[in-house]
């Protein structure tokens, strides 16, 4: 339909005409309201030959209408501003919560692994004495011995929860790629499964045959499905069964992995991905993998939950976008 | 079997340099132990060392000044740094440095003495070239 020209319609009829008090009014509001052009529209369809009185009163609602419309633009920009401010206070508090863990931690690694050191350098000397000298003859020396190789092993545990203490602070930037998560998902539950089969747990997957290729960082991913998959292979202990599934949900991969094990009580369901928070048996787990698993696909833009039937199964779901890549900000104009 | 190679033990830790030094004599090395990262540049001063081994972390001058120092007084000194946390920064300047390897604490007496015989070996072909 060809568009009708507002100074033309203006032309002629003697007083105010609605069209020529529109369009010469427009400017400003075109400013704020691009539906203004069709708010023209609308007042040069206002019939012609109308009195500068009647003109005048419709001009009026349009411009009223017009800042309706405006007004309830301007509130979902604000809303929308007040939404991306929410984002980068967040992004802000976990930055510094990060910066403080990784300051933390490099205090504590340093504090922790001098004392460290001087033990594991004292049992060593220990055994030395015991297996060099004539001390080796002495009716406890096999007791003493063991005592000192308990000691080195305690020294390597402590060791070890430092060592993982600095991996979840100083979790590297991701390296994003575009990846097949299914592929990678079938090569991580075949080495599971080796684990897996001897105690009678099967390893099944529904993994969606179109999902999108993910741009994420692979190791990363692999890193955290395969803490799934080994928390879930001790959840069920025997004879039980992990689900791996994927699928694509409004521009995110949903990943998730569930099993038929032991279920996690409710009141400690919210504290499972707490650093050092651990249910499994004094010195069998540092509470440290889930952390770490959280951080990791957190830096990755996406979000991990769990929910849990105590004593039936126990689920974890990623939501990883599907494109993480940066976007520029809307203009401000 | 005794060791010919000379080496230098800079911690702070008086403990663990003596219980080191003790563990190192044990496998035939002579140790000098020093307890600061000036005190190891004095002792530097005095005699020729062939390996140092070097804590990162110390009050008064950090491990990684002191490797910058001691290479200036031996260039050919080989370093290797012993430490509780080395982040990717620290291990690529002490890399840099011209340091010959870094170990993380605690470490077992085995794997310390390996690398300070593949230093000392280093040192000693540095010495035929000439």
């Amino acid at each position: 339909m060809e568009r009708p020209d507002v100074e033309r319609t203006s032309g002629d009829h003697g007083g105010t005409k609605a069209g020529h008090v529109v369009g010469s009014n427009m400017s400003p509001w075109r400013d704020i309201c691009p539906y203004a052009p069709s708010a023209v529209l609308t007042a040069s369809a206002v019939p012609l030959g109308l009195t500068a009185g009647w003109g005048a009163a419709a001009a009026v609602a349009v411009m009223a209408a017009i800042s309706i419309v405006s007004i309830h633009r301007l509130m979902q920009r604000i809303h929308s501003l007040d939404q991306q401010r929410h984002l980068l206070e967040e992004q802000i508090v976990r930055a510094n919560k990060l910066s403080t863990v990784d300051e933390l931690s490099a205090g504590i690694a340093h504090e922790i692994n001098n004392p460290l050191a001087i033990m594991a350098q004292e049992a060593q000397w220990i055994h030395h004495l015991l297996t060099n000298t004539g001390l080796r003859d002495v009716k406890e020396a096999a007791e003493c011995e063991d005592s000192a190789a308990e000691i080195s092993l305690q020294v390597n545990r402590c060791k070890e929860i430092v060592h993982k203490l600095l991996s979840l602070a100083r979790q590297m930037e991701p390296v994003y790629q575009c990846i097949d998560v299914n592929g990678l998902i079938d090569n991580i539950t075949g080495l599971v499964e080796r684990e897996a089969v001897p105690r009678n747990i099967e390893i099944t997957k529904t993994l969606q045959p179109d999902l999108p290729l993910v741009y994420t960082d692979p190791p990363l991913l692999r890193q955290v499905i395969l803490n799934l998959l080994m928390n879930a292979c001790q959840a069920v202990d025997r004879d039980g069964a992990i689900c791996v599934a994927t699928l694509s949900e409004d521009g995110y991969a949903r990943i998730s992995v569930s099993d038929s094990g032991c279920g996690i009580p409710q009141d400690i369901l919210p504290k499972i991905f707490t650093p050092f928070f651990s249910t499994k048996p004094e010195g069998k787990g540092s509470g440290l993998g889930l952390a770490i698993c959280r951080g990791i696909i957190e830096r990755m833009g996406g979000h991990i939950s769990v929910s849990s039937m105590e004593g039936a199964s126990t689920v974890f779901t990623i939501h990883l976008p599907v494109d993480n890549r940066p976007q520029e900000l809307p203009s401000s104009h | 079997m005794s060791s010919p190679a000379k080496l230098l033990l800079v911690d702070d830790e008086q403990r663990f340099r003596t219980t080191t030094s003790k563990l190192l004599a044990a496998r035939g090395f002579s140790t000098a132990t020093a307890g600061s990262g000036p005190e190891a540049l004095e002792q530097m001063k005095e005699n020729a060392f062939d390996v140092v081994i070097l804590d990162v972390r110390m009050p008064e001058m950090g491990g990684v000044a002191v490797l910058a120092e001691l290479k200036k007084l031996d260039p050919h000194v080989e370093v290797i740094i012993m430490t509780g946390y080395a982040s990717v920064d620290t291990a690529k300047e002490i890399m840099k440095l011209g340091a010959y390897d870094f170990m993380l604490k605690p470490c077992a007496i085995d794997d310390l003495v390996e690398k300070i015989e593949a230093a000392y070996d280093r040192k000693t072909a540095r010495k035929q070239l000439k």
